[in-house]
């Protein structure tokens, strides 16, 4: 009989999710390889050579979210994680220099009044309530519809359970939000323009959306969900740099048991004369032997591309193909030759989190543009300089800037070659309104479109969510109904991305709850 | 299919409407597709003597044709059918359904493989769609073909005599499902041993120029043969002794169903040997999987009805008077003088032990009458002679 002592296990892909779901794989008993095509560890969260001497985050850039289970579990402390900073503040800033202090439940600047303080934390409770019942569904797979399985039928009923047992208040709040749209729920809640703009770009970053958009109530609270060291929605710089967070969860996987290989991309999927997994057929020509294999990207390169809509059901390549995943993020990174002044931030607050979202109408506006295939001179931003906690990063007295720049569509109407030198001299242009002086300071620039996220990563449309985080790619829609548990219908193929549920972010939920759901199904 | 100018006139003549309105001495029409074709030309029941005792022409112009070409066309069909479609060589025809992804029939017709990388699918409902969205990935090329092609069934024990008569060599030769290519006034037309009257017949297909004359033709040589048109009611009557099925009407669309439990699977339609699980993909094989792993919900029977009211619509109903099916075709059946039904059985109807009882409504001179009347099933055809498989055919 095969046990799974005996099963040999091939993921794709090393990122968070897959050296997660490697590593419970490998502690249950089975034998797992890991293909990374890169040549090094930890896919989106990894770190980039920028310039002579200076290091920055290549895509994610502040540790968030990350499940605390998964934390304990693989020992990441042990492995080496730690924090050059946690619970960072967020410090918004706006065109008159009047910044805004968010330092978790509190505000604070550009003339808060005592009032809107009570809002805010107001809002924060009720918006943690509603997330709470995310956070609850994230920690296993979601339960299929019109499934006769006890574990369907019991998941179901957890699902009503949560929503029943948020009370009253929690649970017509979710009925009232959940469809609706950022822009609608922060007006119930607040006048003043400039925390509604900073809250709202929460919803919206790595995100296809506006304010005014439906959905970004849901990605709003799936931004809530994650905590560190218990203090949820809150945000760390590891030290040593972001790949310090993959190389951690690298010694977790190899001492657990798990065999990584670095620079070997994957060709194909190979299937047998029945479409079950045979093993992997790698760029090289290589073949490998595997019994299950596991793909940690994202779902439509995984099924389009490494398996190939002839081995698959047209409906099932219909909606593969119909997954909306179309990248709108880019990275803005700066070597920089001393630190810059931004406009109305203390010199202390400058290791924070700093966004540039003043009003959700400069948000609307940005969105606009995406919409039709171009772009604003006025882009939303998350900024940070991690050499201030970490001088690891550049060498001494100077610095690396590291923002995400919002609504940069994966289509643009001139395309990425012409409009890539004009966004990036629009975005030093907005750095210098913000930070005057700061072009002097820059030793090296470079800016990294979703087009440049697609070839560097291997992600389809540059999404970093692997798919767009709404509600009709949701739960048991995750990544398209049929397949939200893991599985797929080749035989022995599962998914363990973050295409599939809960999504992205670096919680690593997805990889763990993939590797439960092998493990249930393949023992 | 919409033109320019499509508002003028929304429902065509087919190219042979020309000799077919001047037949159709009823003047009864009904719109098939966007085309305009004759329900009835003289009386329903002699049209239908014609194509069992000597030969039927009807008009199926209509019928949706698609044209699917390029160099993975076989690997596409193969994907699209539910059928092992490697079976059907160059120059034979199949009898096909497709699914969903839930495994609930689409549509059902047949596939022409003309020549390498070339098929065409004839059926009822327009698939370009289904086709263009299973396309993805294959190298063809999906077209209809619909308006460019005329379609002539020939059905009935002369029709080969007749083709003959018109100077097609060798074609008694055909087998059934053969295909065969002939000149005619210097174009191709197409002939193959097909059609959906359960006897020896023939479908020919033509373009469009010399619809005419062909039809002229075939009514010339044939007159000594006994031909005549037939419209879409007699049709309906041969094609349920020949047991073949009509979708919108024997089972639901898929794509039209409303509710779930409305369509139906092949299995449900007692078309088992259309599916060839050892495939490992085309659409809707998880789950037929998965159904044959759980059961059908629905049974297809033919029915032998008591008595000689058509159980037309009829509810069935078992022994202790619960509902287990109902009628979706049905006739007294002349060949067979037998009252004639198809229908789906469900829950609680047990084979080999439950009664099927129809309950059957009937009209006396405006006034309803009830018959409760009890119903054996029949595996084989009605109607089923042997010149139907007879090669060569046989000449009358």
């Amino acid at each position: 009989m095969m046990t799974r002592k005996n099963k040999n296990i091939a993921i794709i892909g090393g990122g968070h999710n897959g050296l997660i779901c490697g590593s419970y794989l490998a502690k249950a008993g089975f034998k797992v390889d890991l293909y990374e095509a890169r040549s090094d560890i930890g896919g989106m969260a990894s770190t980039r050579e920028l310039a002579d001497g200076y290091k920055v985050p290549g895509a994610a850039h502040l540790l968030h979210q990350i499940d605390s289970g998964i934390q304990k579990s693989l020992k990441l402390k042990q492995h080496g994680l730690s924090y050059a900073a946690s619970g960072l503040k967020t410090v918004s800033i706006n065109p008159k220099g009047n910044a805004l202090i968010f330092d978790d439940d509190n505000i604070s600047g550009d003339d808060i009044t005592l009032r809107e303080q009570d809002q805010y934390k107001e809002f924060k409770v009720n918006m943690k309530g509603l997330s709470g019942f995310f956070k609850k569904t994230y920690q296993s797979r979601p339960p299929r519809l019109g499934s006769e399985d006890r574990k369907d039928l019991t998941g179901l009923m957890s699902l009503g359970w949560n929503l029943r047992t948020m009370g009253k208040d929690s649970m017509r709040n979710m009925l009232k939000f959940i469809a609706v749209n950022i822009h609608d729920v922060l007006n119930e809640y607040f006048e003043h323009e400039h925390i509604k703009g900073s809250i709202a770009l929460d919803a919206l970053l790595g995100n296809r959306l506006g304010p005014r958009t439906n959905n970004s109530v849901i990605t709003y609270l799936h931004q809530l969900t994650g905590d560190l060291n218990g203090v949820q929605g809150s945000y760390a710089i590891p030290k040593g740099g972001m790949n310090s967070y993959t190389q951690a969860l690298q010694k977790a996987a190899e001492s657990a048991g798990v065999t990584v290989h670095l620079n070997s991309p994957i060709k194909q999927i190979d299937l047998d004369d029945e479409n079950k997994v045979k093993g992997l057929i790698l760029e090289n020509g290589e073949t490998v032997q595997a019994d299950i294999v596991v793909s940690g990207i994202d779902p439509r390169s995984t099924f389009m591309c490494l398996v190939g809509p002839k081995y698959l059901e047209p409906g099932v390549v219909h909606k593969i193909s119909n997954i909306r995943m179309r990248g709108n993020t880019s990275k803005l990174h700066l070597a920089l030759s001393g630190l810059p002044v931004f406009k109305g931030v203390e010199p202390d607050d400058l290791g924070h989190r700093i966004i540039n979202a003043p009003t959700m109408k400069y948000l609307e506006l940005a969105h606009d543009f995406t919409k039709y295939g171009q772009y604003s001179d006025e882009l939303p931003m998350e900024i940070i300089i991690p050499s201030i906690h970490d001088d690891t990063l550049a060498p001494k007295g100077r610095h690396v800037l590291s923002a995400i720049v919002n609504n940069t569509a994966y289509h643009l109407k001139d395309g990425w070659d012409d409009s890539k030198p004009k966004i990036l001299e629009n975005c030093l242009n907005q750095l210098e309104n913000m930070a005057p002086g700061i072009k002097k300071l820059i030793v090296h620039a470079e800016l990294l479109s979703p087009v440049d996220f697609e070839n560097e990563y291997g992600i389809t449309g540059g999404h970093w969510h692997h798919g767009e985080l709404t509600f009709d790619q949701f739960l048991m829609l995750r990544p398209i109904s049929g397949m939200a548990q893991y599985t797929s219908p080749i035989e022995s193929l599962y998914l363990c991305g973050a295409g599939s549920h809960p999504g992205g972010g670096l919680m690593g939920l997805a990889g763990r709850n993939a590797a439960n759901e092998i493990i249930s199904r393949e023992s | 299919m919409l033109q320019q100018d499509h508002y003028k006139q929304s429902v065509y003549k087919t190219p042979f409407h020309e000799r077919t309105s001047a037949l159709n001495i009823l003047n009864e029409w009904a719109r098939w597709k966007d085309y305009t074709v004759a329900t009835n030309y003289f009386a329903t029941d002699l049209e239908y003597f014609a194509v069992r005792n000597t030969t039927g022409v009807i008009d199926y112009t209509p019928m949706v044709k698609q044209k699917i070409t390029g160099p993975d066309a076989a690997e596409f069909v193969n994907r699209f059918f539910t059928r092992d479609m490697n079976k059907i060589s160059i120059g034979r025809v199949g009898y096909v359904v497709w699914c969903d992804e839930q495994g609930q029939v689409l549509d059902d017709g047949t596939v022409f493989h003309i020549r390498e990388n070339e098929y065409w699918l004839l059926c009822v409902e327009r698939q370009l769609d289904n086709l263009g969205i299973a396309a993805i990935g294959f190298d063809v090329k999906i077209e209809e073909i619909t308006d460019e092609v005329a379609c002539l069934g020939v059905q009935g024990p002369t029709s080969c005599s007749i083709l003959k008569a018109m100077g097609f060599e060798g074609i008694e030769h055909l087998k059934p499902f053969d295909i065969k290519h002939y000149d005619f006034q210097g174009q191709e037309i197409m002939i193959s041993r097909t059609g959906f009257s359960g006897d020896l017949g023939y479908e020919v297909c033509m373009v469009n120029e010399v619809a005419l004359n062909f039809w002229d033709d075939l009514f010339d040589k044939g007159e000594i043969y006994g031909i005549h048109p037939f419209g879409l009611d007699a049709l309906d009557l041969v094609r349920i002794e020949a047991g073949l099925l009509v979708p919108g009407q024997d089972f639901m669309v898929a794509e039209d169903a409303i509710r779930p439990g409305s369509t139906r699977s092949p299995f449900e339609l007692g078309l088992s040997w259309l599916v060839d699980l050892s495939k490992p993909v085309f659409n809707g094989r998880q789950a037929l999987l998965e159904e044959k792993k759980r059961g059908s919900r629905y049974t297809f029977v033919k029915l032998n009805v008591n008595g000689n009211k058509p159980a037309e619509g009829s509810y069935l109903y078992n022994q202790s008077g619960k509902k287990i099916g109902n009628v979706t075709s049905a006739m007294f059946s002349p060949s067979a003088k037998a009252n004639i039904a198809f229908a789906s059985l469900h829950d609680p109807w047990k084979k080999g032990k439950d009664k099927i009882v129809a309950e059957i409504y009937y009209q006396k001179d405006l006034e309803w009458n009830k018959v409760m009347e009890e119903a054996t099933i029949v595996t084989k055809p009605f109607f089923d002679p042997d010149r139907k498989r007879t090669t060569p055919a046989e000449l009358y």
